[in-house]
């Protein structure tokens, strides 16, 4: 049985890579694994930050399942926890605190960091892609190899405040000359506000986010380095995903709120094995369905609380329809006043539904995959009534 | 294993934590001085260096306590119970019997607040300063980690007239550790009685104890054995590889990842990325 790696960038969008066609490539690491991947070219997440996207990732599970939850219910299960019961060594790093012990995360993982114990600064909120590696490079030293390897490493990087290198930005644009104090305080008082008035800066922070993907390019290929030197990259798939996207006016707004348009809910989602040969899978896929997925690959039967299902193997994947949800909150913070906000995604239609003024929404993917044009006016009882049907699958 | 100058080396560190204990025995009377003893490797260390010198002495080795948070390792009450008949130990073995009762025993369970004794419910409202009716029961909390440790460890220096507990802090433990020194008063207030902590094996570093414990045949939780690095409550702790501690690259990696489960933590890193 093959090693597994799951590793997530934190607020990665979709075009940024060159897998899926992001231009100037920002990834020329991840760029070269392209001969030996395949690439899912239309992946969502299940929802657009954090505490509703990992739900899926690594529990299967749809943020409101039970309720308003930013803590992970007792009840639900990792994909850690079926994988080390059938006697894999499963070890995971990161520093998202909304993964940490106190939100749940915690189960089923043999070794843990989840960096809350290390002292972090307000300009870089946690630890970053280099000392991760470190973390991940010293567990390796000392893990025997005698089991099968359930591995998940997860970077913080591209997630504001942006504080960007000056090697990465000059490549991205040489005439931004921000000082770090400065960068913060594009967060403090543009970022955290959600303040777009003024384009330029809208753009600046565009660019600074982009320096942060390319530094994290640069982490990855220090972990494949890593990895190569284990010898992993023989007896490995290695997953590469995100949790959502971000968001740089778009849709009126900043960073990752709750919305489901494509700046915030499509992401990577790519699959490297040095047996592969480059393949592209156009069909439509929920990580909701990465528990699952892995347990498959990894022989193991996945528990009856996983509602997503495997798509591995990769080639008999049949369409099928996604769902996700989150709370529609606008800035950083969850009121109690915020609804819930839902998507479908089938045959190539996007349905939202806010609870908020019970407003439907509908884009064309083919021709319209950014969500700029809104076509809910021709939008059928069908189509509503199945959305409908998932909002209130409990009631 | 080692070779005849570690041999040497580690013989001189246990010199020194013999001195630090003598020296203790000297400065404070016997039926005031005890030990904690966690069943993990550094206490255990402790308690055997103590015991040599007891045994050289003539004199008995000072009462122990441990700590029951309601979610020990099986594996470590085990080596409790084994040494405390072999080596016929005066063992207290406290805990918070409250708290736990009022959580049915059970991790995670709710505790009302108005349902813990009138001591509990002062160190919650008046110390800690927490205004819920209830918390979850996790002795790795923050609540959790005061009742379940704190409070218990002041009240068997009260209930035994406690001046002086030998502990097996370590300096190379982590960065907050690196000042500490071998005498620590620890001023009395409303709520602590003023005593002295005892840290004999400060020089010691991990792999230090490791070569000691192997060496000398020191007794040792088996858990070690399995990939754990250090050992606190069974639900939080987690091994650090699968390969024994001794044989990890001790020097390159830490000994424990994030083992205490802390809101405030978390809180503070939502804090900083404006989530709260």
């Amino acid at each position: 049985m093959k090693n597994i790696i799951l590793i997530t960038i934190d607020t990665l969008r979709k075009n940024m890579l060159g897998a899926y066609g992001g231009g100037d490539s920002l990834t020329p690491f991840l760029d070269t694994l392209q001969d030996n991947m395949v690439v899912f070219k239309n992946p969502f997440a299940t929802g657009p930050y954090t505490q509703a996207s990992f739900q899926g990732i690594l529990a299967s599970e749809y943020y409101l399942e039970y309720g308003k939850e930013k803590k992970l219910n007792k009840d639900k299960t990792l994909v850690s926890e079926p994988l080390k019961d059938a006697g894999i060594y499963t070890a995971g790093f990161h520093s998202n605190a909304y993964l940490s012990y106190f939100f749940g995360y915690n189960k089923g993982w043999d070794t843990f960091y989840d960096s809350m114990s290390d002292n972090v600064t307000d300009m870089y909120p946690f630890i970053r892609g280099n000392d991760i590696n470190k973390k991940t490079e010293g567990f390796l030293n000392n893990f025997s190899f005698s089991k099968p390897l359930f591995l998940w490493v997860h970077y913080m990087d591209v997630h504001e405040p942006y504080i960007a290198e000056e090697s990465y930005l000059s490549k991205i644009d040489p005439s931004i000359k921000l000082s770090k104090d400065e960068m913060f305080s594009l967060f403090k008082n543009v970022i955290l506000k959600r303040d777009i008035s003024d384009e330029g800066t809208v753009d600046t922070l565009k660019k600074l986010y982009m320096a942060k993907v390319a530094e994290t390019d640069q982490y990855l290929k220090e972990l494949f380095s890593v990895f190569e030197s284990k010898g992993l990259l023989d007896n490995s798939t290695i997953i590469i995903t995100s949790d959502h996207g971000d968001e740089f006016s778009e849709h009126g707004g900043l960073s990752h709120d709750g919305k489901m348009y494509s700046e915030l809910i499509d992401v990577p989602f790519i699959v490297y094995d040095k047996s592969y040969t480059n393949t592209v899978i156009d069909t439509p896929v929920s990580l909701i369905d990465i528990p699952p997925t892995i347990c498959s690959m990894m022989e193991v039967t996945p528990p009856s609380s996983f509602k997503g299902k495997s798509f591995y193997p990769f080639e008999d994947i049949k369409p099928y329809t996604l769902y996700g949800e989150a709370m529609g909150k606008l800035g950083h913070k969850e009121k109690d006043t915020d609804k819930p906000i839902q998507y479908m995604i089938e045959d190539g239609l996007k349905v939202i539904f806010k609870q908020d003024g019970s407003v439907w929404e509908a884009y064309d993917l083919a021709d319209d995959p950014k969500d700029t044009k809104d076509i809910s006016s021709s939008l059928t009882e069908d189509n509503k009534q199945k959305l409908e049907s998932f909002i209130n699958r409990n009631k | 294993m080692i070779t005849e100058e570690r041999r040497k080396e580690l013989e001189e560190k246990i010199a020194k934590s013999k001195e630090i204990v003598r020296e203790a025995m000297g400065k404070f009377d016997h039926k005031n001085l005890a030990i904690t003893w966690t069943g993990g490797k550094d206490s255990t260390l402790v308690l055997w260096i103590i015991k040599q010198v007891c045994d050289e002495e003539g004199i008995d080795i000072p009462k122990l306590m441990t700590i029951d948070e309601g979610d020990a390792f099986p594996e470590i009450h085990l080596i409790l119970e084994e040494y405390e008949k072999k080596w016929n130990l005066d063992l207290v073995w406290c805990s918070n019997k409250d708290v736990i009762d009022a959580a049915g025993g059970e991790l995670g369970a709710d505790v009302e607040v108005a349902k813990l004794s009138q001591a509990n419910q002062k160190e919650i409202r008046e110390r800690l300063d927490y205004p819920g009716d209830k918390f979850p029961f996790e002795a790795e909390s923050w609540i959790g980690n005061h009742l379940m440790k704190t409070v218990v460890f002041n009240d068997f220096l009260k209930k035994n007239n406690i001046k002086a507990m030998f502990m097996g802090i370590r300096w190379d433990e982590q960065e907050a550790r690196t000042k500490d020194e071998y005498f620590v008063l620890r001023e009395g207030d409303e709520y602590t009685p003023e005593h002295t902590r005892i840290q004999p094996i400060l020089h010691f570093t991990e792999r230090d104890i490791w070569d000691t414990t192997l060496t000398f045949d020191i007794p040792y939780c088996p858990l070690y054995k399995q990939g754990y690095r250090s050992l606190g409550a069974a639900t939080t702790s987690l091994k650090m590889s699968d390969i024994p501690a001794w044989e990890q690259d001790l020097e390159n990696t830490v000994e424990r990842a994030g083992r205490r489960q802390d809101k405030e933590e978390a809180m503070d890193r939502l804090r900083k990325l404006g989530y709260m």
